[in-house]
């Protein structure tokens, strides 16, 4: 051993509280080392969001009839011919939610496998911290995303705007809370059920069924539509592709983006009380350092 | 203030067990409990090292973990420097530099400089501060020529060293390790004990999970024996050993063993204990009995085991170790 150190004595005076804001940034920049050194996970960043709404786009192209007779049928549903677009848009929130569930979601249940999430338990901060920290990571990275996506969309799928691209970003911003309110609950729940393929398979299902993904809600069946009404992502497709495909203004969208803030108030609230008693319940049963 | 780093006291953790193979709608009835830990109570001094000893699912872990506020006990009191861990967790924690589940506690694909400016940062430690304490601890572990490096690369030993270091990062005076050298060669549990010891002369109190009673006996100033939840003994290793002043130990390697002669054996008075170990590796029994009046009960041992035809290979004599201490106390090895 290296022996060569100042004797020291222990301090009698304890450190002072760590900054909440301070650690966020911490587990922030810990996040994005850690997944720049996994490249295999850009590679996938870039070529994902061109791939992904191919199915969907050809799928559409076959059923849209000789002479894309179909067209007129999903116009009138639609209130606009442009399918790819339409497609795009939800296929884009659909990876959203995806990447959150898949990245942020399951967070805290990866730290657990890790053996790292009693480390980091262990330290003097308040653990919604750790949520916060690793939500703004992923937003990062959900913006990074987003913006390669829409760099490839007109590249490979000739996709324009034709409202306001600020109006479409502010309904991605009003979507935020509900979307990581959300995140916040899964989290949790993972954390307890210690399975996130599972649980992440049952709400990419729900989204996709009945968020109108890749299809207009009104073919959907009434009591369906009723539980689309209850899930925000539905009010973020919708007022996006209002905006983008059919330069609907901000009063045309005024009511959704009230909703979607409605429902980031609920969700964030209902996800922070979730992970409260988690906390709780791990601190029982002694599951923190489970696999 | 009071003088003991860590106070507990009637502490008490009870789990419940779901049996997984009842019906859904039995399994409430069905429902057991577990107590991991029952009823302990003992005191750690400031600037002591107190050795927790116990075989594997004795309870070592389950009280560190409601020492170090990761865990709710059923019932019971804990104080950290005088705090009460339920109700001051946070302040608790500045207190304490915990390492479980050693090499696993860190992020692999962090270097070790990465890993100790992140917790440092979770404890408030930033900035020029930060910087010189991790290059101080980099250096005082030996790990500063390859700190840049991703963890994965490291040795077990280093990983290990590490840990050490991101307990020690804000520099507490309470460490609490959980089996610190379980898994490593003999050269690197030999410098982690010698650290464990510099922890000490810095004036830090060391809470040490340990099941190796040659590493209990060497680093701790006291002992609690701890089984199925409860301390049976608590003392310093000197008395713990010579608690057991009357009576020595006779290590015998058989070619076998039965529970005949060992019954016959029983029946010589001077006899206090007898435990017997086959050792798969060199396909031999090893079996240690407790006598207490000397050269006396050795000429009768040897007589008994050889009229029974098996055949001694070696035996010695030997001094109590705690494992003698655990064996009169539980009737068990620490191994089984």
């Amino acid at each position: 051993m290296d022996t060569t150190y100042e004797s020291i004595r222990v301090s009698s005076k304890a450190n002072a509280s760590p900054s909440i804001l301070i650690a966020i940034v911490y587990i922030f920049k810990k996040e994005l080392t850690q997944f720049l050194r996994y490249p295999s996970w850009f590679v996938s960043m870039l070529i994902w969001p061109v791939l992904f709404p191919f199915g969907y786009v050809f799928t559409a192209k076959a059923l849209s009839g000789p002479a894309s007779s179909g067209i007129n049928t999903f116009s009138a549903l639609t209130g606009t011919t442009d399918y790819v677009s339409y497609m795009i848009i939800g296929t884009t929130m659909w990876m959203w939610v995806n990447w959150m569930l898949w990245g942020f979601g399951s967070s805290l249940r990866r730290e657990q496998v890790l053996g790292t999430l009693e480390s980091n338990w262990l330290c003097p901060i308040p653990k919604t911290t750790l949520l916060f920290g690793y939500s703004f990571f992923q937003l990062l990275y959900s913006f990074v995303f987003m913006g390669i996506s829409l760099i490839e969309f007109m590249l490979f799928y000739n996709f324009r705007f034709t409202g306001n691209p600020l109006l479409a970003l502010l309904i991605i911003v009003a979507s935020i809370p509900s979307i990581y309110g959300i995140g916040f609950i899964f989290a949790s729940i993972i954390m307890w059920v210690k399975e996130a393929n599972s649980m992440v398979f049952l709400v990419r299902g729900v989204i996709t069924v009945f968020c109108g993904i890749t299809y207009p809600l009104a073919i959907l069946p009434n009591w369906m539509k009723g539980v689309s009404s209850f899930i925000p992502v539905t009010y973020s497709i919708r007022s996006l592709r209002a905006v983008i495909s059919a330069g609907a203004r901000i009063g045309d969208v005024r009511t959704d983006i009230m909703i979607l803030l409605l429902f980031g108030v609920i969700l964030m609230t209902l996800g922070i009380l979730a992970f409260n008693y988690t906390q709780k319940k791990v601190k029982e049963t002694g599951s923190l350092g489970h696999y | 203030m009071s003088h003991y780093a860590i106070e507990v006291q009637d502490l008490k953790k009870e789990f419940a067990i779901k049996k997984k193979n009842v019906s859904f709608w039995k399994r409430r009835k069905e429902n057991k409990s577990f107590v991991a830990v029952n009823d302990i109570s003992f005191n750690v001094n400031k600037g002591e090292i107190f050795g927790f000893l116990g075989p594997n699912g004795a309870g070592k872990t389950t009280t560190i973990k409601m020492i170090s506020t990761l865990l709710r006990p059923t019932c019971g009191k804990i104080l950290i420097n005088g705090l009460d861990v339920q109700k001051n967790s946070m302040e608790i924690l500045k207190n304490l530099g915990t390492v479980l589940a050693g090499e696993r506690s860190i992020y692999w694909k962090l270097t070790g400089r990465e890993n100790l400016k992140y917790f440092a940062a979770m404890n408030g430690i930033t900035g020029k501060k930060a910087k010189e304490k991790i290059d101080y601890l980099l250096k005082r572990f030996s790990l500063d020529k390859r700190a840049d490096e991703t963890v994965e690369k490291y040795s077990t030993g280093m990983k290990q060293r590490i840990a050490l270091a991101k307990a020690l990062v804000a520099d507490p005076p309470i460490v609490i390790l959980d089996e610190p050298t379980s898994g490593l060669d003999p050269q690197s549990a030999r410098n982690l004990r010698e650290i464990i010891l510099e922890f000490k002369e810095e004036g830090r109190t060391i809470l040490l999970t340990t099941h190796y009673m040659e590493e209990a006996d060497q680093l701790s100033d006291r002992i609690a024996i701890i089984d199925h939840g409860e301390i049976i003994a608590l003392d310093t290793p000197k008395n713990l050993k010579r608690s057991l002043n009357k009576s020595n130990t006779i290590t015998f390697e058989l070619n076998r063993w039965n529970d005949v002669i060992e019954k016959e054996l029983q029946q010589i008075k001077s006899i206090e204990n007898i435990n017997s170990y086959f050792d798969e590796n060199n396909r031999k029994w090893e079996v240690k009995v407790q006598i207490n009046n000397g050269n006396e009960t050795i000429n009768n041992l040897i007589t008994t085991i050889t009229n029974s035809n098996i055949k001694i290979n070696n035996f010695k004599f030997e001094e109590p170790t705690l494992e003698d201490v655990f064996i009169n106390l539980t009737g068990k090895s620490l191994r089984e």
